[in-house]
């Protein structure tokens, strides 16, 4: 962390007056620490250093020459002999960026331990997961890991590094703050309630760790904390992520996940096609539900040999999974499962006229075949959506379900090599014909 | 209301200079004292005092502000000493200049303490709130920045400075320098945390939504005793941090909106995931239907029914408000909960769901309503 | 005129620094010294009067501030020789309009005629009169003219005490001189009221080259007034007549007709370039109500602060009709008065006994939220094709108000409805006119209140009225 150190002025000016300054020169930080949030460009930065302080007022300048601080964030806090020392303002003197002086009152002389809080953008994580299923599709392992991404221009070294998992908003963004070099001025803010736009809204990363099964030589302690609706997790030890680097970190591994082969097909969401997913639930019963799963990409693999060779199933990403929930890996077209829907019978009767003689009423019957084939090697769960509109009434021997006013769905278990038909009618009232 | 009467210069004496004067005679003095005050909001006023030394008859002062960003109609001067027997006859604006010359008449050679004021552009404020939540999110604590910014082209210096409450900072700021100081801290100021799931923005269907659905989370504090009241909170930025341990983290930003006394400020400062709402309509039938002559149905009554399943994963019991909106002329018929109605197409339910209540206990909420005499471009809002 | 244009030679080449009037003699020998000025010469050539004058003897403006107008008049004395005598009269570099300078002896009236003027061949901003004088020796002239570039305005400064329940008034007259002459020791009338110009004087002074008009730009003029200018200037002369009459020396503020004249007393000298701002009047204790509007068609959901006071005797104004001009009030908020500004704003004309409203615009401290509560259409009737052909709709409002303010306010909330419409209220309102009804609510410090009401609203066959 520690270009950024050397280029940073941090010196100690004592007295109001100019006549005596004491500038001290700081050994660098004592500690580092990054609090890492992904899809909001931000890191909270915390350091501490030990200061000298005389009685009396202080001055003190931080600078931040080449970095991505946000001059609103910096924030000054003493440590030790908090109530002798008192921040009177913060100035930001004329002509020149990325300085801020404090004016600080001490009732104390001597060192005094102070933190020393900002806000920088440029550093970024995020979860990835490697997903293996066993042949038969009952079983996976299930390993997670942490990426740290440093493009914040800085070397990082020797920082202790937490990771945030949750959304929040941020309404300006940091790194343009940071780029004016000093505070300007606030937009004013929008006169109706915030609307909740999600578009607006930011995510947040993240983080996972806890070291589980492999045997990872020194397997690091990973704290995991449950914060509001946020889960910070905190890497034991200290880190050194130099600027342009990633660092990949060992989550979580489990073996012996159940889960089910799950297809779906809607023709208006995915057209002629069956997709594949993958469906477990992150729960104690599933050896999972420490914690919640991150959003992340997602390689599924499925063993093939007895020597553990693997076939590619996808890759796609994975929303994120609260504790208790059902997870779907969506892992696109299988044509191993097959679909065919047909239109046997289709009737106009009912009709209606008007005083005029006109058409005005009309119903229309429809007589609908399902063939349905698995063709894999292993059972599956296929679940078939049909979205009407307007006036309609089906009728089928089948089981299906409502889903709401205009959807139902058939969910039908397919043992290995299975075929199926089913059929069902289809009755839209028209015009004067409508019922309802 | 009678005219001032306008008298010759019969002596032109001893003046009063400013600094950067025109025509410098003697310097004007010092100023005794700056008052700020920003109690409007787009606009500063200047008040300074100075000690004129008047001699008998016609004094000519001259004022000036070149580079200082002053509206020149606003400039005023008062008498503080002797105001009714030292009246300000005239004032001249030269050409091409940020100046003026004031003419005043003085009975005797005599100090004078005046006060001129103006408004000055460019000395902007900005409210900044900074505030920690504790752990349990049931208090927080709350400090209050004013940040000035001075781009007028005066120093200022130990300056009284008020924003239009509480006590006045004395301050000197710079031509060019951004200063920041704290006006309040209140401690332990209680706040509740909400979950607001709003039917008009956000997904029914999380199952079709590629990224986990969030659901807005916002702090919710009243401006009332005994932590607050004593003002309206003015707008700004509030940047939200939660204790964790002898440690923070960043847990949010929003706006405070201008909160009058009593009333209540929500800041929507992150989302929550781990409450998901699936809603569903599951009826929507037309009834009654009032056909014309030629068969058309021009009037109809509904018969709606929403269904609201709603899962908290969560290890603590979470706080949540529904918001639905339903146009036009409605009547329930039936509701699983109790609900707030809002305004005439507006409706809340304000649900505590139990922790870890999913799967069989999720909560559902079942609503019933009729929507009467449709004719299909019924108002939504107002 | 400024001291620096006494020391030029007449008729020398050297460019005025700024505008310069000044009258010179028709010379025939050269070499003769001239002062800046005046002079009268014979008509024959051979003998030369070289008549010096002492600059003006007075000079009067009246200033107009509907129009860039303003009437000079200045006298001053000349030495004539019997018979024909010219008379020479230039402006460099000013804003005067060429059509409109005027001549007329003060004394010796009966005999001094003017035969003609005539603008000479080849020469700007000159002309020449042919003076017909049975009378040899010293007479007062007057020399009047219009010219542009003078203005004035009038502007307010209010200062409400800390209750918001009285204000000082002070008002001020500012003249701004841009019309490229300084005019010194001169008295100042100024005029309110509209006057309808036909041609802008500063465009009459801009096109008139040398004595003739530029027939590219004033198709259909001839030399000299424009018929429409004339009018407008005969108009002018009519009302400046009478105000002379009733505006000698003494300072005085008079009505006269849809005009109101101020005449400033003493003299005052504004060179060129500079503005004056005068003190007009200085009352204490005129007493406001701080008066609050809230109409969404007008203002959306501001509510707007106005001071609002009546320029009448009970308020120690009523003396004079106020000028139109800009407004800034301030509050006082301490006990050593400092203030807080509290709005910039401009007034209209303000006869006397009108009340005026000072527009202050927003204040954030008082609150006014309307929620419409229940909307219901019902009562539906049909036509014979079983067409809906009549409803009526039923709004339940409830309008929360709040004042937030350390003194007590007055609200006004205006409503406006259209069509057939009914208000049910227990609340106390006013029905301003076919289509607006009002609530009056005297609101105390930090008061808060609730109102409702129902507004029933007909349409198609059911409406009644």
């Amino acid at each position: 962390m520690n270009r950024f150190l050397l280029t940073s002025v941090f010196c100690l000016l004592t007295s109001a007056v100019f006549a005596r300054i004491n500038v001290v020169t700081l050994p660098g930080r004592d500690t580092v620490q990054l609090t890492i949030y992904n899809s909001a460009d931000l890191t909270l930065v915390k350091e501490t250093r030990l200061l000298t302080f005389r009685k009396g007022l202080n001055k003190l300048e931080f600078s931040w020459a080449n970095t991505l601080i946000d001059p609103t964030s910096v924030e000054f806090r003493p440590l030790t002999h908090a109530d002798a020392v008192e921040v009177l303002d913060v100035s930001f003197p004329p002509r020149v960026t990325n300085t801020l002086e404090w004016r600080i009152h001490s009732e104390f002389a001597g060192e005094v331990q102070v933190e020393i809080r900002y806000f920088t953008s440029g550093i970024s994580w995020s979860a990835d997961y490697v997903a293996a299923a066993n042949k038969p599709e009952k079983l996976m392992a299930l390993a997670g890991n942490v990426r740290v991404n440093n493009n914040s221009g800085e070397d990082y070294e020797n920082a202790q590094i937490r990771l945030v998992v949750g959304v929040i908003r941020l309404v300006e963004e940091i790194r343009q703050l940071a780029q004016q070099g000093r505070p300007g001025a606030q937009p004013p803010p929008a006169n109706e309630s915030p609307r909740l736009a999600p578009q607006a809204m930011r995510k947040i990363a993240f983080a996972m760790d806890a070291a589980a099964g492999a045997a990872e030589a020194r397997p690091r302690e990973i704290i995991k904390e449950g914060v509001s609706e946020y889960f910070l997790y905190t890497v034991e030890g200290r880190d050194t992520i130099p600027n342009g680097w990633a660092k990949r970190l060992p989550s979580f591994q489990t073996a012996d996940v159940p889960f089910v082969s799950y297809y779906k097909f809607e023709r208006e969401r995915y057209g002629d096609q069956v997709i594949r997913y993958y469906r477990f639930k992150n729960d104690k019963a599933s050896k999972l539900g420490d914690e919640p799963l991150p959003d992340g990409s997602v390689l599924a693999l499925r063993t093939v040999t007895p020597d553990n060779l693997f076939n590619f199933v996808g890759r796609t990403n994975v929303k994120y999974i609260p504790i208790g929930e059902q997870v779907e890996l969506e892992l696109g077209n299988d044509r191993e499962v097959m679909v065919k829907p047909t239109l046997q019978d289709w009737r106009k009767e009912d009709i209606r006229f008007d005083q005029w003689g006109n058409v005005a009423g009309w119903t229309i019957k429809e007589q609908w075949q399902f063939e349905v084939q698995n063709s894999k090697d292993i059972d599956v769960v296929l679940d078939i959506r049909r979205n009407f509109a307007g006036d309609w009434e089906l009728k089928s021997e089948s089981k299906y379900e409502n889903v709401d006013k205009a959807k139902v769905k058939f969910v039908l278990p397919l043992k290995s090599r299975e075929k199926q038909k089913f059929t069902y009618e289809l009755t839209t009232r028209y015009g004067t014909n409508v019922t309802r | 209301m009678k005219m001032k009467t306008l008298w010759f210069l019969a002596s032109l004496v001893c003046v009063s200079i400013p600094a950067h004067a025109r025509v410098k005679l003697v310097a004007l003095p010092e100023r005794a004292r700056v008052v700020v005050s920003l109690a409007h909001p787009d606009a500063t006023l200047v008040e300074e005092e100075r000690i004129l030394t008047l001699q008998k008859g016609v004094n000519k002062v001259d004022f000036s502000w070149a580079g200082v960003n002053i509206d020149p109609g606003s400039i005023q001067i008062r008498m503080l000493s002797h105001p009714d027997k030292v009246p300000v006859l005239n004032t001249s604006y030269p050409p091409n200049e940020n100046a003026l010359v004031w003419e005043i008449s003085s009975p005797a050679a005599q100090e004078e303490r005046v006060r001129i004021s103006y408004l000055l552009s460019g000395l902007n404020r900005d409210i900044v709130y900074r505030a920690v939540a504790e752990p349990d999110e049931k208090a927080m604590t709350l400090r209050n920045y004013l940040r000035l910014r001075n781009d007028s082209g005066e120093d200022l210096t130990d300056a009284e400075i008020g924003i239009g409450y509480g006590a006045d900072f004395k301050k000197s700021i710079a031509a060019g320098e951004i200063l920041e100081m704290q006006s309040e801290k209140i401690d332990a100021m209680p706040i509740s945390k909400i979950l607001t799931w709003d039917a008009a923005t956000l997904p029914w269907d999380p199952e079709y939504e590629k990224t986990t659905v969030g659901i807005p989370l916002s702090y919710v504090f009243t401006n009332s005793p005994p932590k607050l009241g004593t003002h309206t909170l003015l707008p700004g930025k509030a940047r939200i941090f939660i204790r964790t341990g002898d440690n923070v983290a960043f847990t949010g930003e929003d706006w405070v909106q201008l909160t009058p006394v009593d009333r209540e400020t929500k800041l929507y400062i992150g989302q929550s995931r781990d409450v998901k709402v699936t809603q569903r309509k599951v009826k929507e039938d037309k009834q009654n239907m009032r056909r014309n002559t030629g068969n058309a149905v021009v009037l109809w009554d509904t018969d709606e029914e929403l269904k609201i399943e709603i899962e908290n994963f969560k290890k603590d019991d979470v706080n949540l408000v529904i918001v639905e909106h339903i146009p036009g002329y409605w009547k329930q018929i039936k509701s699983s909960h109790e609900f707030v109605k809002k305004d005439a197409f507006t409706i809340e339910y304000r649900l505590t769901l139990p922790k870890e209540s999913t799967g069989n206990k999720k909560t559902t909420v079942n609503l019933n309503y009729q929507r009467l005499n449709v004719q299909g471009n019924e108002p939504a809002s107002y | 005129m400024s001291p620096a244009n006494h020391k030029d030679p007449v008729g020398a080449a050297s460019p005025p620094r700024s505008g310069l009037i000044r009258s010179v003699i028709r010379r025939i020998a050269a070499g003769t010294p001239l002062l800046p000025v005046f002079f009268a010469a014979t008509l024959a050539h051979a003998r030369i009067n070289v008549v010096t004058l002492p600059g003006r003897d007075t000079v009067q403006l009246t200033i107009y501030n509907s129009a860039d107008l303003t009437l000079v008049k200045e006298t001053r004395t000349l030495t004539f020789r019997k018979g024909v005598n010219k008379l020479e009269f230039s402006w460099a570099n000013t804003l005067i309009d060429p059509t409109s300078v005027e001549f007329r002896a003060v004394t010796h009236a009966d005999a001094v005629e003017v035969l003609d003027v005539s603008f000479p061949p080849r020469v700007t901003n000159t002309l020449e009169w042919r003076i017909q004088s049975e009378f040899a020796g010293e007479v007062v002239c007057e020399i009047r003219y219009f010219t542009s570039g003078i203005t004035w305005s009038a502007d307010y400064v209010a200062e409400a005490d800390k209750a918001e329940k009285l204000m000082t008034l002070a008002g001020n007259v500012r003249v701004t001189n841009n019309s490229g002459e300084d005019y010194e020791n001169t008295q100042i009338r100024l005029v309110v009221g509209v006057i309808r110009l036909v041609e802008e004087i500063a465009r009459l002074a801009q096109t008139f080259h040398g004595g003739r008009w530029d027939r590219d730009e004033n198709p259909g003029m001839g030399v000299g007034k424009g018929p429409e200018l004339k009018k407008a200037e005969k108009e002018m002369d009519d009302k400046l007549a009478i105000a002379e009459q009733i505006a000698p020396d003494a300072i005085i503020k008079e009505g006269m007709s849809e005009y109101f004249l101020y005449t400033v007393e003493g003299r005052d000298t504004i060179p060129t370039g500079w503005a004056k701002r005068l003190p007009s009047f200085h009352t204490n204790a005129v007493p406001i109500v701080s008066y609050y509007k809230f109409e969404k068609e007008q203002w959306d959901d501001h509510v707007i602060r106005f001071y609002r006071f009546t320029n009448d005797k009970p308020s120690h104004l009523g003396d004079e009709p106020l000028p139109d001009g800009d407004v800034k009030a301030f509050r006082v908020v301490s006990p050593d008065q400092l203030l807080n500004f509290v709005g910039a704003t401009s007034v209209k004309y303000i006869p006397i006994g009108e009340t005026v409203e000072l527009e202050l615009g927003e204040d954030r401290e008082v609150m006014v939220q309307p929620t419409l509560m229940d909307w219901q259409k019902q009562d539906i009737k049909f036509d014979e094709w079983g067409n809906v052909a009549g409803w009526t709709i039923k709004e339940t409002w409830q309008f929360e108000v709040q004042n937030s303010k350390d003194i007590d306010v007055v609200l006004d909330i205006r409503r406006n409805f259209e069509g057939d419409w009914d208000i049910k209220t227990e609340k106390k309102y006013e029905k301003v006119d076919a289509t607006k009804v009002k609530f009056v609510l005297p609101l105390k410090s930090r008061e808060k209140q609730k109102f409702s009401y129902e507004l029933m609203s007909r349409y198609g066959t059911n409406v009644q009225k």
